[in-house]
């Protein structure tokens, strides 16, 4: 199914009244932040998106795909399903190598792959996940000892190549082990729509506008200022300096150089 | 009146996924009833909840399973004035599980708890699986446990649920609401495991002989008593005070019903 915009009609908020918007719409390749703080209604959103609600959840609020209500199938059915959903937890459960695993996933989205497919296909998730993440990741790895920067790594590949769900829902990713930002560019490549909750400071200045959320409801929506993007490809270039450095001392090489200089203003915490 | 079973394994979230359901039918005057083998709280802590009436019926020494399907025509004639029947099964067999085809039969199916395919009649047989838990591990093996769950059970509608966030609560109500009132007769969609020798008798000693003997004896009482559960014998069921007369711990004319020779 071809998505080209999805539209969030308002609710209400935890004391019913009405949300600070009437409709917003979301076009294709776009990321969007979701803040604010505990119980303030973050994941009953991703909720109501990932349910496709139609008005039945307590919120009230319509999601619409392409202006129009998404059948019920693609509710229901996993692989019909439009929406994937990367959560906090990536813990695996089956003992197998992550050569078979991603055969397992793949035959699961579609039966009338070939093997020639299914291992050309396989090369291009680990190798893209490989790029997110500094240790690599080989077929033949057990799945359950990836460390949690190449869980993260796989199942974002695995998101961006296998599921191809054109719209994903991110709740809280860590950052720890992954390039964030090589990670978000991989899954919008494939032109998908990306709803992150998230108080890092380089996913949330990355997105390009997030909702407040208050109270239950989206109580505003900020659009990311030319200022925020500066400051966010600053933080990107650092966090990658500081992967950079992580992996040469897992490697066993001693630190020579710290390539930024810098001291804080104002007085110290 | 509608009846709905949900059977699961222990701490597969059974009690936590009626609670999203109840919580979605306000407007329906529902029973709930809590089968179990030793102890539940689960009967007040619903009551409290929702304060809606509730039950507790304990198995003992008889097999849940069993034990529901002989109570279920009792509780059905009690509650003749609620629209539904919740029935929460012990949920400790996979071989089978007292669903009934009249009514909606439901497991809620833990993620983590091993593949589809090592379980019986209890995912096979189910019309809706709720998958619990699935927000512990990644969306791929999510998707990958869903396709084996559909797989062994390809007539069921597979529901993700969550008991603590209500997630899948909605749906399950969507779809009690589209089942069918029961009719007079209900009927097991499975049968179940027999347990018919000595040892369901309370024979204890390993021995071919001694255990039909204990059978025998068993069985000969067994045809003597109503078979009702009454519980006026002190013991929670017939067969309970049937293992107490052949251990000799109470005189067979405590049963206020038997009939003599």
């Amino acid at each position: 199914m071809k998505i080209k915009e999805i539209t969030i009609q308002a609710g209400n908020n935890k004391n019913k009244e009405k949300e600070g918007y009437s409709e917003i719409t979301i076009l294709k390749g776009q990321k969007i932040g979701i803040v604010g703080p505990t119980g303030s209604g973050k994941s009953q959103l991703l909720y109501d998106i990932e349910k496709l609600a139609y008005g039945e959840t307590k919120t009230k609020r319509k999601i619409l795909i392409n202006k129009e209500r998404p059948d019920k199938n693609l509710k229901i059915d996993a692989t019909k399903k439009i929406i994937g959903f990367l959560t906090q937890h990536m813990n695996f459960m089956t003992d197998i190598n992550v050569y078979n695993f991603l055969k397992k996933h793949i035959k699961t989205r579609n039966e009338n792959y070939t093997e020639a497919e299914i291992k050309k296909l396989i090369k291009e998730v680990i190798d893209d996940a490989n790029t997110i993440t500094g240790e690599k990741i080989k077929e033949d790895t057990n799945l359950l000892i990836l460390s949690g920067g190449q869980s993260r790594a796989l199942m974002i590949a695995d998101l961006a190549y296998i599921s191809e769900s054109p719209i994903i829902l991110i709740d809280e990713i860590e950052n720890a082990g992954i390039r964030i930002e090589q990670a978000l560019n991989l899954l919008l490549k494939e032109g998908k729509i990306i709803f992150l909750v998230t108080h890092d400071p380089i996913l949330a200045l990355g997105t390009d506008k997030r909702f407040v959320m208050k109270n239950g409801g989206i109580e505003k929506v900020i659009y990311t200022s030319k200022e925020e993007k500066e400051i966010e490809k600053d933080l990107s270039w650092i966090n990658n300096h500081f992967l950079d450095i992580r992996e040469n001392i897992r490697n066993g090489n001693q630190i020579k150089e710290l390539k930024i200089k810098c001291k804080p203003i104002g007085d110290k915490k | 009146m509608k009846i709905v079973i949900v059977g699961g394994t222990p701490g597969s979230g059974k009690t936590s996924i009626i609670k999203s359901i109840i919580s979605e039918l306000k407007e329906s005057k529902i029973h709930y009833v809590k089968f179990d083998v030793l102890d539940t709280q689960d009967d007040t802590l619903i009551k409290e909840k929702f304060n809606i009436s509730t039950e507790k019926k304990i198995s003992g020494d008889v097999c849940p399973d069993h034990y529901a399907a002989l109570e279920i025509p009792k509780i059905i004639e009690e509650h003749k004035d609620k629209d539904l029947i919740i029935i929460e099964t012990a949920g400790l067999c996979l071989r089978c599980s007292p669903y009934i085809k009249e009514g909606l039969a439901i497991n809620v199916l833990n993620i983590l708890s091993g593949k589809p395919s090592n379980y019986g009649p209890l995912l096979t047989e189910a019309d809706l699986v709720a998958i619990t838990k699935g927000d512990l591990i990644s969306q791929a093996e999510r998707e990958i446990f869903r396709a084996e769950v559909s797989k062994v059970n390809p007539n069921s509608l597979i529901i993700d649920a969550n008991g603590l966030t209500g997630e899948g609560g909605i749906d399950i109500a969507e779809e009690i609401g589209n089942t069918k009132e029961i009719k007079e007769t209900l009927t097991l969609k499975h049968s179940m495991p027999t347990a018919i020798c000595g040892y369901c008798y309370g024979n204890k000693i390993i021995d071919p002989k001694k255990t039909l003997e204990q059978y025998e004896k068993g069985k000969e009482l067994k045809t003597k008593l109503p078979n009702l559960n009454c519980g006026k014998c002190g013991y929670k069921s017939c067969n309970e005070f049937i293992r107490a007369v052949l251990n000799k711990e109470v005189e067979e004319n405590k049963c206020p019903y038997i009939k003599e020779d």
